[in-house]
């Protein structure tokens, strides 16, 4: 599985989007990566991260409805691709591999 | 600025869907949040978006666009990691920027577009030209306006205007507003249709059905509380009713800050005169026509009605200018001219500066480059990157830029007194716009260039090989263009040390220096009697009598005196003379001599000294032989040699005065000369009808400004007093243009000053770090601490010293352009000079001290070791 390759802020983000479920759209992102990974990252970045994940096919996304409360615009909801989901998987066995009889340095 | 961010957004996206998603993001979690902040979060969004995908994946072809992304980045990535350097120039050359930046607003503002009307490029300001007429804005006669409008076929709306101190007589609340008495097509020239009500008709000018006004809102809103019940009403004008017709626009205030409108309409019994000149004319172009044939067609009617009237219209002219460069005042250009000079130099100071930072950083990077070159990067790939980085600069400091502009342009604004902005058209509008964005903007790029493309080709010029076996000093050669470009900095730093230095001199004399009369703890106020109500002499006399019983008794007022023109209150006539046994040698040209005419007590009050004969006394009165005083300058101008006094001489077509004594001369207004003939007659025996009352007072004389206007209310009710101020405050208006010149430029000097010496520094500084060997060889020889302190600093002074001798001479070309501005109130003087120079030699001395004694503390063993 190397052809499809996550960086780490990519990993956050489709993370963060199967955490969110239905409900994830470009806000509760942002939220839900700043309050889990306690980390906060530019606005400009995570949409950049969007683009890019959907380019590769690791998201998709879907229109809401309009909303008053955002000036009659709708949602972009995304949701994770089963590639991605693998990919994921990927990384996460190639890392826990890695961290095999390191234990102690916790 | 939602739209803004929103238009930015949308620019910097290439996707519509994005957009759209984006867009509704932020609207989500604005909240109530501002538009500044929507701005914030664009430019955040806008970069990560610009900069996507530029450095990954295998670049397909290396596209133009592609490669400046990539450089821009860089660019900006090597600015964040060197943020103390960055900052440094990015506050440099925001100062630079910002002080040109202000004064581009200020003369966008004030000459390119002063008036807020519809195409004010079409309305054009017709002046009569001839002799004596030298101000453009009143120099129509009415006859003449008339025959102008009967006959033009290039302009519509012909109209002219004439000021009018329009004196609100409602009883216990008098109150004097600037206002204009304007002909028909006045408002339709100017493109304003009245708020409210109507405007002005043809039949509106006959007499009789004239007394009709247009109010402006301000005075709507302080009279009536904008009360639309207004339109119809009555409200006394200079004793009379007027019925209020109509409501100008908001700040519609034109010409001169009006607050009121009323028909230009003249009295059949008096028809409109052909001799008399103060009508300012104003007309709109029709359309397809344009200034030049406006022009041609008024040059053509001057020819006609010269023949017509030869007695009054022989070798008039007609000039015919756009509104904005009629109304222009003469001395805006050339302070402008001298700003935008000052603010130049800043610019290039900074560039200086900059621009060796920059070497000394190509000098550091000498290796990097020569690695890269010998690795086999193109020279154009190298300039390239060089110049990016310059740009990016650029870039970062136009925030600062803005900032320092919009810091100099409310410190300005503020400090001018608000009886002055009316008469600077544009004033009011002041401030940072999106032209000054772009100018700001593009200004930036192109000092980039400036500043970078030194040290650019410097390093792309650089041979690789001798760069990699150099052990990094650098080569003199390199030491050398350091070196010239601080010494141009001083040599433009001092001719505006020295400009600006002369500028502040000037004016603090004129301030502050002898004005011919005491000027502290006098109380000034003007007064204007409407002809209605004060319609002779008799009245008139009357008024001054009871004005001057009335001030006296309050406590704190030590003498009263009233004038026609007291000095420095803005007002000066003068007056056609015939002397007594001195026929003028040109009966065409006859003297002419400043025209005073004053209460007995008025030389006390302002305490001007009677340096011979007599002052007037109450027992100068109408029926007593008539009177006069001369200044000392008219004196010695009209009867050289010889005693005036007992000499005879008349006001044309008057009395025969008998001169009684000769009075010292005053500054009338900072810009006439000090030595103005002045004649002086007694009020009894020439009354005005409008004046300028002088209080001196005991104590401080602002504290005496509500009991003297309740004495005078007290002698008429319905009578407006104006421009209450102390004598002191009044100088201080009068000179304002003078003081914001001096301290503009003041200000600008100081900078310059300051970033030539930030300059020398950094010179010095990197010089003397690029010797430590050097000099710990010399110390380690047995060179003592003073002995290095004189060769780095003796070094430093040389600079600047040729630095100095350049700059005198580009002071004196300076100089002359100051002269010019200032009306010789600043002359150039060598003693300024030279000050100016030490002043330049002095900061150039503690600028290269500090490096200096780092030096002389060295440790020789460590020096040695230096790599």
């Amino acid at each position: 599985m190397v052809d499809l390759y996550l960086g780490e802020l990519e990993q956050i983000v489709l993370l963060a989007v199967l955490r969110l479920g239905d409900d994830a759209y470009a806000i509760p992102i942002l939220e839900q990566i700043e309050r889990q990974a306690g980390r906060k990252i530019a606005r400009g970045a995570l949409y950049t991260a969007l683009a890019r994940l959907e380019q590769k096919g690791c998201l998709r996304s879907r229109l809401g409805e309009p909303l008053a409360e955002r000036g009659g615009r709708a949602r972009r909801y995304f949701a994770v691709t089963p590639s991605a989901v693998r990919a994921l998987k990927e990384s996460r066995a190639a890392l826990m591999r890695l961290w095999r009889g390191l234990e102690v340095l916790e | 600025m939602k739209r803004f961010a929103l238009w930015l957004l949308e620019r910097s996206l290439h996707d519509r869907e994005e957009f759209e998603m984006i867009a509704g993001d932020l609207e989500e979690s604005s909240g109530s949040r501002s538009g500044t902040w929507h701005l914030g979060q664009v430019i955040g969004i806008a970069r990560h978006a610009t900069f996507r995908g530029v450095d990954r994946g295998p670049s397909t072809g290396d596209s133009l666009m592609r490669t400046t992304l990539r450089d821009a980045r860089l660019a900006f990535r090597a600015l964040r990691k060197r943020p103390a350097l960055t900052t440094v120039i990015a506050l440099t050359l925001g100062l630079g920027l910002g002080a040109n930046a202000a004064v581009f607003n200020l003369i966008d503002r004030l000459i390119l577009r002063p008036f807020p009307f519809l195409d004010p490029d079409r309305i054009m300001l017709l002046a009569e030209t001839g002799k004596g007429l030298d101000f453009k804005k009143e120099s129509v006669s009415p006859a003449n306006f008339r025959d102008w409008r009967d006959r033009t076929t290039t302009m519509t709306s012909l109209s002219a205007t004439q000021w009018w101190d329009a004196n609100l007589t409602d009883r216990g609340n008098p109150e004097r507003v600037q206002g204009a008495q304007v002909s028909a097509g006045f408002f339709d020239a100017l493109g304003m249709h009245p708020a409210l009500g109507r405007g002005f008709v043809l039949d509106d000018e006959t007499f009789g059905r004239h007394r009709i006004v247009v109010i402006s809102d301000l005075l709507w809103e302080r009279r009536f509380q904008r009360d639309p019940t207004a339109i119809g009403r009555r409200m006394m004008v200079d004793g009379e009713p007027y019925t209020i017709v109509g409501v100008a626009p908001q700040r519609f205030s034109f010409p001169d800050g009006a607050m009121i409108w009323a028909p230009l309409s003249f009295d059949p019994k008096t028809p409109p005169p052909r001799n008399r000149h103060y009508l300012t004319v104003v007309g709109r172009l029709k359309p397809g026509r344009t200034l030049e044939d406006a022009s041609s067609e008024m040059n053509l009617i001057a020819a006609r009605l010269a023949q017509e009237y030869p007695d009054d219209n022989r070798d008039h002219g007609i000039a015919t200018f756009t509104l904005s460069a009629g109304f222009l005042d003469e001395g805006t250009g050339t302070l402008m001219g001298l700003w935008q000079a000052s603010a130049f130099i800043v610019l290039l100071i900074a560039c200086a500066n900059i621009a060796n930072l920059q070497l000394a950083r190509a000098a550091e990077r000498r290796r990097e480059t020569g690695v890269r070159l010998a690795l086999g990067a193109s020279r154009t790939r190298i300039l390239r990157e060089l110049l990016t980085e310059s740009l990016a600069l650029a870039a970062v400091s136009v925030p600062f830029a803005l900032g320092f502009a919009w810091l100099f342009l409310v410190v300005m604004r503020a400090a001018m007194p608000a009886n002055i902005i009316r008469f600077v058209p544009g004033w009011e509008t002041i401030g940072p716009d999106f032209r000054l964005l772009a100018f700001t903007t593009v200004l930036a790029f192109a000092t980039a260039c400036i500043f970078g493309v030194l040290p650019a080709i410097q390093a792309a010029r650089s041979r690789v090989v001798e760069t990699l076996k150099d052990g990094g000093r650098t080569a003199t050669g390199r030491h050398l263009l350091r070196r010239a470009i601080v010494v141009l900095e001083m040599t433009i730093a001092l001719p505006l040390l020295v400009a600006a230095g002369l500028g502040v001199i000037g004016t603090n004399r004129l301030l502050n220096g002898p004005q011919g009369y005491n000027p502290d703890g006098i109380l000034t106020m003007k007064l204007v009697l409407p002809d209605r109500t004060y319609a002779d002499d008799a009245a008139r006399r009357t008024f001054v009598t009871r004005t001057l019983a009335a001030l006296a008794p309050i406590p704190g007022v030590v003498q009263v005196g009233i004038a026609n023109n007291a000095p420095a209150t803005g007002s000066s006539s003068s007056r056609v003379i015939e002397i007594d046994g001195h026929p003028a040698a040109d009966p065409k040209n006859p003297p002419e001599v400043g025209n005073e005419v004053v209460t007995p007590r008025y030389f006390q009050t302002l305490q001007i000294p009677i340096q011979r004969g007599r002052g007037f006394t109450d027992a100068d009165r109408q029926e007593t032989a008539p009177v006069a005083i001369v200044s000392e300058s008219m004196a010695r101008k009209y009867w050289p040699g010889e005693d005036p006094i007992g000499r005879r001489l008349r006001v044309k077509d008057g009395p025969w005065l008998t001169v009684v004594g000769i009075a010292g001369d005053v500054i009338q207004d900072w810009f006439m000369r000090r030595n103005v003939p002045t004649l002086y007659r007694v009020f009894d025996q020439a009354p005005t009808d409008y004046f300028g009352i002088v209080v001196r007072t005991a104590g401080d004389p602002a504290s005496l400004a509500t009991p003297v206007r309740e004495a005078l209310l007290r002698v008429d009710a319905s009578q407006p007093v104006f421009d209450l101020m102390t004598m002191r405050r009044q100088l201080h208006e009068r000179t304002i243009g003078l003081q914001y010149l001096a301290g503009v430029m003041g200000v600008f000097a100081a900078i310059s000053l300051l970033l030539a010496a930030v300059g020398l520094y950094a010179v010095m500084a990197y010089m003397l770090a690029q010797r430590t060997q050097e000099i710990g060889i010399r110390m380690a020889l047995g060179a003592s601490g003073r002995d290095v302190m004189r060769l780095t600093v003796g070094d430093a002074l040389k600079l600047a010293g040729l630095g100095a001798v350049l700059g005198t001479g580009l002071s004196m070309a300076l100089n002359r352009l100051m002269e010019a501005g200032l009306l010789g109130i600043a002359t150039g003087s060598v003693q300024v000079l030279i000050i100016f120079a030490g002043i330049l030699l002095a900061t150039a001395l503690a600028a290269a001290y500090f490096p200096a004694r780092r030096a002389a503390m060295l440790d020789p063993n460590t020096a040695l070791r230096v790599q």
